[in-house]
């Protein structure tokens, strides 16, 4: 009796005591993410100015706007630049050297400059629910919302770029993870893994994006500069040249987990808007998605379409196509282990397990009782033997034996 | 006919309200992972009923636990060590499900305080009580708050992992819910079973009727069990 105690006790342990702890290891994870504030050194300052995207005209500006050409270099602008984009801007395509009060070169009716290049984002940003309001700026001057106010003017970066586009919305629209959690079941989860846009666009096109993901860094991996990988070991992988199956996406996965130490590497699952254009088409909260059934069932919109991303050194993501059913095999059970929306993407296996399960369980009872049926004189007979057998071979005598044999 | 009490009042309020519970979590997990396919409440619904049910659930599982814990009918669930022996109890038990019962044979496990069990439902229960149960417990807590415990979600290796255990549990679960009532019916009467669940006692047929192949020096015929309890 002792050991079945302890066995208990033990058990109870090892169950219970991990979820306890669990709180305590979360905290961790923050602390991590503030550190990326540092000054350059003049030796860096100076690789900066001589690696720069800039003509040397442009590099004057630098003189004295030191700060800005440091955010400058560090955005996607710089750096399409440096690998051969020259309709990417430089200082002088949104200022101009005369213009001294030339704070806000964009212009909220046309979007100048941006829209020179991003013009079908840029219509699509014209009707919606954003470049209606006007906003303050530093100086506490309105002005009517614009790329910028999201984008940033000189650090621009690519729009997959960590969270950098969610923290811009969540630093106007303060306390929306409270308002959510007021209907929204596991609001934080879906904050993390489902972009504002794909429900607050209802218009646009929704996808999956399984990101590769560094578990140890605890960030998405970034390609070496000058080392592409991904899309020559994607391709390696898939065989038919029709996107990866969920056997090629394990067998992609392992190689990078070769490079980065055994289970380093996992894919973190993203639900998002499938274009940037769509991205832009914000409605009013009204209107935005938010019937569960809209995503949480087989079959469902944003579940067919399915990329596997890395980030480029820039920021920008590379994409390579995946079959939808990397999210319902149960091959995919390790690889697309990071991602699961309920209902959604199930295992299909499953399913087959829980009808033979019912089914078993339904026709085992009915198949009892029927032969129960079939032979009941056999069955009464020999329960009236055995009642004699060990009564000392009596006949049943009274009522109570009798109904006992029955 | 005699009478004997084998159901504690505190493993019958647990064995109620676990059925209640076992029932809505079937359902309303059915609900959750085939929304479109099945439209009995809303999704949303069901994911709140589900998580307060199984909280729920979850405080009854130590009404249970505790009771045996502190209770020397512990005994009940104490495993048969001697494999052999297990093995031919289990088989004498199946066959007698399988066949005997179709000749009218008598059934080969006789009813005590401390061996309410055959010696099928025995390792059955073990492995249901504590093993999966407890992980069904533990899955569904680490799914209802994913980002609390993701340290341990991911140790795991990641929410589809913790899922399909869960979902696999839910499945034998969902067998067992058929298999379990009916087995229930299976005593000297149909409802001998599902009465003692309500009242505690189980009546056991006339003393004449206790058969078995009997161990070498046991007084009783009946092998594996201990001499009767009477009803107090």
């Amino acid at each position: 009796m002792k050991y079945t105690k302890l066995i208990a006790l033990l058990l109870f342990i090892v169950v219970g005591m991990p979820v306890l702890a669990a709180d305590n290891t979360l905290s961790k994870e923050d602390e991590t993410v503030s550190e990326e504030e540092e000054t350059l050194s003049e030796a860096e300052f100076a690789l900066l100015v001589a690696e720069s995207a800039l003509s040397k005209n442009d590099r004057k500006c630098l003189r004295c706007h030191d700060e800005e050409f440091i955010q400058y270099e560090s955005g996607i602008h710089a750096s399409v630049r440096r690998q051969g984009n020259t309709e990417a801007p430089v200082c002088t395509d949104c200022h101009t050297t005369h213009r001294v009060r030339g704070k806000l070169p964009y212009k909220s009716a046309t979007g100048a400059p941006c829209s020179k290049c991003h013009d079908a984002i840029f219509e699509a940003y014209a009707v919606s629910v954003h470049s209606q309001i006007r906003v303050k700026d530093d100086e506490d001057d309105a002005h009517v919302l614009g790329c910028p106010d999201c984008h940033r003017s000189h650090d621009v970066t690519a729009a997959a770029t960590e969270n950098q586009l969610k923290e811009s919305c969540l630093a106007c629209h303060e306390g929306v993870l409270l308002a959510h959690e007021e209907w929204l079941p596991n609001a934080g989860l879906h904050f993390e893994a489902v972009s504002c846009p794909a429900c607050h666009a209802p218009a646009a096109q929704r996808k999956v994006d399984l990101r590769l993901y560094d578990n140890a860094a605890k960030k998405r991996i970034r390609e070496k500069e000058g080392v592409p990988q991904f899309e020559s070991r994607a391709r390696a992988v898939d065989l038919e040249g029709k996107g990866l199956s969920a056997l090629a996406l394990q067998s992609l996965l392992r190689e990078f987990n070769r490079d980065g130490g055994e289970g380093n590497t996992s894919l973190r699952g993203r639900l998002e808007v499938s274009t940037g254009v769509g991205s832009h088409q914000l409605t009013d909260k009204g209107r935005a998605i938010r019937e569960c059934e809209y995503c949480h069932q087989k079959g469902a919109d944003p579940f067919q379409s399915v990329t596997i991303s890395i980030a480029r050194p820039d920021g920008r993501l590379l994409r390579y196509d995946a079959h939808t059913d990397v999210l319902s095999s149960a091959v995919s059970i390790d690889s697309v282990g990071g991602f699961y929306a309920i209902g959604a993407t199930r295992i299909k296996l499953l399913d087959d397990l829980l009808i033979l399960s019912v089914a078993g369980g339904i026709s085992l009872p009915i198949g009892h009782t029927t032969v129960k049926w079939l032979v009941r004189r056999r069955r009464r007979r020999g329960e009236v033997q055995g009642g004699m057998e060990h009564s000392g071979d009596k006949p049943p005598s009274s009522p109570d034996d009798r109904s006992a044999a029955e | 006919m005699q009478k004997i009490y084998i159901h504690p009042l505190p493993v019958r309020i647990w064995h109620w309200i676990n059925a209640c519970g076992f029932i809505a979590m079937l359902i309303t997990g059915v609900q959750i992972r085939y929304v479109g396919q099945i439209d009995l409440m809303a999704f949303r619904n069901a994911v709140i009923l589900h998580n307060w049910v199984g909280f729920v659930l979850i405080g009854n599982f130590f009404i249970w636990f505790l009771y045996y814990l502190f209770s020397d009918k512990i005994k009940v669930y104490h495993p048969e060590l001697n494999p052999v022996k297990h093995y031919r109890d289990s088989l004498r038990q199946l066959v007698y499900y399988g066949y005997g019962i179709f000749k009218g044979d008598p059934n080969p496990h006789h009813v005590s305080a401390y061996h309410k069990f055959n010696p099928m439902q025995s390792v059955s229960y073990q492995i249901i009580m504590l093993l999966l149960v407890p992980i069904q417990f533990f899955t569904g807590l680490l799914l209802w708050d994913i980002q609390r415990f993701s340290t341990m979600v991911e140790l795991f290796g990641g929410v589809r992992v913790v899922d399909t255990v869960h979902v696999l549990i839910f499945i034998v679960f969902a067998g067992f819910i058929f298999i379990h009532p009916y087995l229930a019916t299976l005593g000297h009467t149909p409802t001998a079973h599902i009465k003692a669940m309500f009242t505690g006692y189980e009546e056991i047929e006339d003393a004449a009727r206790i058969t078995g192949e009997g161990e070498p020096g046991n007084p009783f015929k009946g092998s594996n069990r201990e001499p009767l309890d009477r009803s107090p």
